[in-house]
This record gives C-alpha cells, sequence and structure tokens, in this order.
C-alpha cells in the first residue's frame, strides 16, 4: 500500500525521452515562465483586491469607475489569456511527444535541444 | 389562462418546438459505431473541437441563475450582487491554471466524472463517494433552480391556470420539462450541445438589444446610474438600514468590500469543479482546445455584466420597480422588465432565450449528476462489472430521475428554498477543492486527512448557512456570515478551515506512517494531450470488458 507517491516533478521512466526532455520547461525558459505567471496573477489580483476599483468616481462618460472597471476587465482579462497561451507555446517544443501536433511547422524551437 | 399575449406565446412556443427537434436529431449528430459507451452518452465522444467547446461551455456556465437569479440580487441588494460579474472574471485565470492538467488526466485514463479521478489519484473508495455524493447535492437544488427561472418567465407571461393544485398549476412547466428530460434521454450530451447554439445566439441578441435600446427608454446610463445611486442609499422604513450600497464599503460588516472579494473568489473557485463544468470539459477533443476557450469564454463574461446591470435598470423603471413589488417576488424584475420595455414579439424572443438557457444547464446537470451515480456509486458499490452497456443505460434512467426530483423540488418546496440551496451548493462544491486541484499538483494531502477537511468544510458550510438571519428571515438569510468581526461569504470560511484541518492531518498521518493508497496516474500524464480518444473501457480497477 506504500507505494511511492507520484510528485509531478520526477518522471523516472528512461523509455519516455520526450517526456524527460519536457520535464523542466520551466527552468529552460525563466523570462517567459515569470511573465506567464505573472500575468495570470495579475489578472485574477485585478478584480480580487476590491479597494483598487470600488469608487463612483472619476466617471467614465455617465459610467461610474466601479462599474466601468469590471466591465473593461473582462475582455482584458481574455487578452492577457491570449497572451499567455502564446508565451506558453515558447515553453514547450511543438515536437514532443504527445504535445499540441498543429505549429509543427513554425516552430522555432529545435527539438532535442535539452 | 388569461392576459397571455399570443404573440409573445406563440414565439416563446415556435422556438421550444424547434430546439426540440434539435435535441432529438442531436443523437444522430457525431454518431459513433458503438453509441453503448457512458463517452457516447455522457461525454458526447470527448470529440467536440474549439468552436462547439465554446458554445457548450458557455451555455453550461451561464444559467437561470445568471439571467434571472443575479439581477434580481442586483435589483434587492445593490452593488453586492455585482461579485458575481467578479467571480466569472477571475474563475477563467484560476480554470486556465488547473483545469488542463484536469482535462489531461482524465483523458489519458478515461475517467468521465471528478470523482473517477480522485479515485485513480488517491485509491480510494471513501474519498470518491464524498466527491460524487457532493457533486450530486450540489447539482440537484441547481437544476431545481432552472425550473425556478422559467417558472419566473412563465408567471410574467401570464401562462398557467388559476388552478389551485399545483401540478395543474405548473403544467406548461411540466411539459417543457418532460421534453427536456426525454431528449436528453435520448440524444446524451448531444442534445444541450446542439441546442446550446440556439440559446447562445438568442441570449447574445437579447442582452445586447436590450443594453443599448433600454438606456434610451429610461434615459440614460447617467440616469439608471443616478437613480440607483440614491434609491440604495435611501433608508428602508423596515429595518431603519439603507435598502442597499451603490459600491461595497469599506466598513467591516454589511455588503462590504471584503465580502465582495470573498463571495467573488470563493464562487470562481468553486465554478469549475462543479461537476456539469468538468463534463462540458472533458467533451472537448484536445488540451489545448480547453486552453483557448478559457480566454476565448470572457467574451461571455461581458455579457454577464450587463445582465447584472438590468437590476438597476430595473430599479430605474417605475412600471418595472411598482410589478415586482406588486407580486413580492425579486426573481421577476427580469422579465416584467423586458415585458415592459420590448414590443411583443421581441419579448417572446428573450424570454424563449431565457427558457432555453435553463434547459442547456439542467440537461448536463443531470446528465454530470447520471454519471457520478453511476460510476462511482452503482458501479463502485453494487455493481463493479458492469459493462460500459449497462452503465450506459443506467445514467440514461438517472437522468431521467434525477430531472424529476428537481422538477418536485421545484413545485414542492417554496422557491426561496431552491436559491437558498443552490448558495448552500456554492459553499459544499466548494469543499472539493483540496481533493480535486491540490490533488492535480502533489500526492502531499493524505487521503483520510482530505476526507476530514471535506466533512469538516462541509458541517461549517452547512450550519453557517442555516444560522444566518436578517430582519425577514431567521434562517439562510444570506451566504455570508460574520466571523471575527468581519463579513466573509460562507464558503471562503469553510474552504479555509477544510485546508487547515487537511494540512496539520496529512502532518500527523505521515507521521504515523498510515497507509497513503496507490496512485494510478504519473507525473506525465497531467499534461499529455492524446490525439486519439482514450479505449473505452471502464477505468479504474474494475474489469476491463468491451
Amino acid at each position: 500500500m506504500t507505494e511511492p507517491t507520484a510528485t509531478p516533478s520526477a518522471p523516472r521512466d528512461p523509455q519516455t525521452p520526450a517526456i524527460t526532455r519536457r520535464a523542466n520547461p520551466l527552468l529552460a525558459h525563466p523570462i517567459t515562465s515569470v511573465a506567464i505567471g505573472v500575468l495570470v496573477a495579475a489578472a485574477i489580483l485585478g478584480t480580487l483586491i476590491v479597494p483598487i476599483y470600488a469608487r463612483v468616481t472619476p466617471k467614465i462618460g455617465d459610467w461610474p469607475f466601479f462599474y466601468f472597471y469590471l466591465l473593461i476587465y473582462m475582455p482584458a482579462t481574455a487578452l492577457v489569456l491570449w497572451i499567455v497561451t502564446l508565451l506558453q507555446r515558447r515553453l514547450v517544443p511543438a515536437k514532443a511527444d504527445g504535445a499540441d501536433s498543429a505549429g509543427t511547422a513554425g516552430d522555432p524551437v529545435p527539438g532535442g535541444v535539452r | 389562462m388569461s392576459h397571455v399575449n399570443a404573440v409573445v406565446f406563440t414565439i416563446v412556443v415556435i422556438l421550444f418546438v424547434l430546439v426540440t427537434v434539435i435535441g432529438f436529431a442531436a443523437s444522430r449528430w457525431r454518431r459513433a459505431d458503438n453509441m453503448l459507451q457512458l463517452n457516447e452518452w455522457g461525454l458526447a465522444g470527448r470529440g467536440f473541437g474549439t468552436f462547439i467547446t465554446w458554445f457548450l461551455l458557455g451555455g453550461d456556465l451561464y444559467t437561470a441563475y445568471t439571467f434571472i437569479a443575479v439581477p434580481a440580487l442586483v435589483f434587492a441588494s445593490g452593488s453586492i450582487g455585482f461579485f458575481a460579474v467578479s467571480y466569472t472574471i477571475m474563475a477563467y485565470p484560476i480554470a486556465f491554471v488547473f483545469l488542463p492538467r484536469l482535462w489531461s488526466v482524465c483523458r489519458v485514463h478515461n475517467y468521465v466524472t471528478p470523482a473517477d479521478f480522485i479515485r485513480g489519484r488517491y485509491g480510494s473508495r471513501g474519498l470518491s463517494l464524498a466527491a460524487a455524493f457532493t457533486g450530486i447535492l450540489a447539482l440537484m437544488p441547481y437544476i431545481a433552480l432552472q425550473l425556478v427561472g422559467i417558472q419566473a418567465v412563465l408567471t410574467v407571461m401570464g401562462v398557467g391556470t388559476s388552478s389551485t393544485n399545483t401540478w395543474i398549476k405548473d403544467l406548461p412547466l411540466f411539459v417543457a420539462f418532460v421534453v427536456l428530460a426525454v431528449y436528453t434521454y435520448v440524444s446524451g450530451l448531444r442534445a444541450p450541445a446542439a441546442i446550446s447554439f440556439v440559446k447562445d445566439t438568442l441570449i447574445y441578441v437579447f442582452v445586447l438589444v436590450a443594453v443599448f435600446y433600454i438606456p434610451t427608454r429610461l434615459g440614460g446610463w447617467s440616469h439608471i446610474f443616478g437613480f440607483a445611486q440614491t434609491h440604495f442609499a435611501s433608508i428602508s422604513p423596515a429595518t431603519k438600514k439603507p435598502l442597499g450600497t451603490f459600491i461595497p464599503t469599506s466598513k467591516s460588516i454589511g455588503s462590504t468590500q471584503f465580502d465582495f472579494a470573498t463571495l467573488a473568489l470563493g464562487s470562481a473557485a468553486a465554478l469549475f469543479l462543479y461537476p456539469h463544468i468538468i463534463t462540458g470539459t472533458l467533451a472537448s477533443r484536445r488540451r489545448k482546445f480547453v486552453k483557448r476557450n478559457m480566454s476565448l469564454l470572457p467574451a461571455y463574461s461581458v455579457l454577464l455584466g450587463l445582465i447584472a446591470l438590468f437590476g438597476y435598470m430595473a430599479v430605474a423603471d417605475p412600471v418595472t420597480a411598482a410589478n415586482v413589488k406588486k407580486a413580492g417576488n425579486t426573481q421577476l424584475a427580469v422579465p416584467y422588465l423586458f415585458q415592459h420595455m420590448f414590443p411583443s414579439w421581441f419579448t417572446g424572443i428573450a424570454f424563449a432565450g431565457i427558457i432555453i438557457g435553463a434547459l442547456v444547464p439542467a440537461a448536463i446537470m443531470a446528465i454530470a449528476a447520471a454519471n457520478l451515480f453511476t460510476r462511482n456509486i452503482f458501479k463502485e458499490f453494487f455493481k463493479p462489472d458492469a459493462s460500459p452497456a449497462l452503465q450506459t443505460r443506467m445514467s440514461q434512467w438517472v437522468s431521467l430521475v434525477v430531472k424529476f426530483g428537481a422538477l418536485l423540488f421545484a413545485l414542492e418546496l417554496p422557491h426561496t428554498f431552491s436559491i437558498n440551496l443552490q448558495l448552500l451548493g456554492g459553499v459544499w462544491i466548494l469543499q472539493l477543492l483540496p481533493m480535486l486541484v491540490g490533488g492535480l499538483y502533489t500526492r502531499w494531502f493524505h487521503r483520510w486527512a482530505l476526507l476530514t477537511g471535506w466533512a469538516a468544510g462541509m458541517i461549517y458550510g452547512t450550519i453557517a448557512a442555516y444560522n444566518v438571519s436578517n430582519a425577514t428571515a431567521s434562517h439562510w438569510a444570506s451566504s455570508s456570515d460574520i466571523v471575527f468581526g468581519h463579513t466573509v461569504y460562507i464558503g471562503f470560511t469553510a474552504v479555509v478551515i477544510n485546508i487547515v484541518i487537511t494540512v496539520v492531518l496529512t502532518l500527523i498521518l505521515k507521521a504515523t506512517k498510515a497507509p497513503e493508497g496507490a496512485d494510478e496516474t504519473l507525473p506525465h500524464q497531467y499534461t499529455a494531450d492524446p490525439e486519439q480518444a482514450p479505449v473505452p473501457a471502464p477505468a479504474g480497477v474494475g474489469a476491463v470488458s468491451d
């Protein structure tokens, strides 16, 4: 019953080199990884920290700030997550086993470098 | 049937018949060779692309709660209702982080329900049962709430007889639901997926028209916001307090910023833990489609922000406000607003949109609840050797039972009860957070600790919600209560208690070397993106029989 527990950072099957290669894409692209983390956190914190926008003024047109902020934040979140998906493509080489098969043609990252 | 507007009624009936035809025809859509697989009936073959997933998840996420209950809350209390806008904004970045991992591991192991994953990850039938039980418990009142939404529209339409017998009075609702139940039985997830195209189109049209047209009738946005601000600041003669808030306050008690934030965060985290949302996600063909949808679905949320504003429009329109007051039911705010503002033909389209908008999620919820029962209760505890065909038939029948249970719920119990239970459903479902989301990243948590933490969160949340009172209700008055002098969402407190207990007990259980249970998942499976659908064999330990 006491099998070794599986932790996400420890693929240990030598038969799957593609997986081993992708084991730590975060370390291979530190700047991209940090950017992704910051963007996702900002998308969440921007509405979570209510004091930022819980005010009537400044009004934008007829809209009190609170309502305008919430309205604008939604498309902004969509845009941020879209950028994050694009950034994530740089982390995972498209040729890697089981990864997205589309986009192989324009892949700037040569497989097998790591 | 008195005061029924013939134009409104005709348009609603025509659109209802249209979606009924689509619902039955959907059984032939993307048809597989062997339909007696739970992957087929319950997940539509796991083959949906970005486009269909967008419509399906959009149709799944936005329910009668969104169209009726959120504006009703804004109508009654003001800005606190906008937590719903904040939570749908936060839900996508949160889901973006963990949902692709859940999709991958479920795809590789052919898990159909979230409880399947829990079972495989922790090797614990008890924990899996807890997850399935929570899911079904939270879904039942949610389905009932869809009915309450449909009923609100039918009431304003004047449909229904004056009979005092509930069943005769609500005959139209009964008919609508039987039809829904039958085509869900026949077509499975394909029916709501196909109908969601009609739903989402209708919703988009009526919301956009309403948002641009209604303010012109009410003296513009400045009048709507100005009126709401004055209205909610005025003192209620009953409670001697302001009627509501226009902006969340920085005080510690009441409709505060902290309450707003915890409500939003708790609901955002809970949203993608609901089994029916996971069902919609698992029906997607590729991992990247799930990710892509997290950035495409906020386009739908923009609508939600606008729908919440209908609450203020209803406040600013004297006729609607008077109608709602006369009926004594804030849930009628949106239907009355549309009826007063729009010409009959467009009211018909809007009402049909709300009714169909409630039918789509009701169908997916019934499918999700049926899958949970079949996979994690029936197969797990009663018939471990159930064949895929038997599981499918079982799920089909259970989906009928679930729907009629919800119908009974909606017709026999007071409506406030469904709404309270739905709020409680959010508190309950949030208690799956440590085991489900935690389990996607680490096996550190001990299964017995998770089970204890879950039980503590469920019990605390239920008792705390029961004890909330206000001037008009002695129980279930709100989904927030006061902890350490601050108003806070009950689900938030409950899940914090849950996590603390889980961590402390895990440390103790690890120290005493309590058995951890087997883990059938492997690290790389959480990022896998297999192109081929998993082999249609039952996951878990059950006998592999084709």
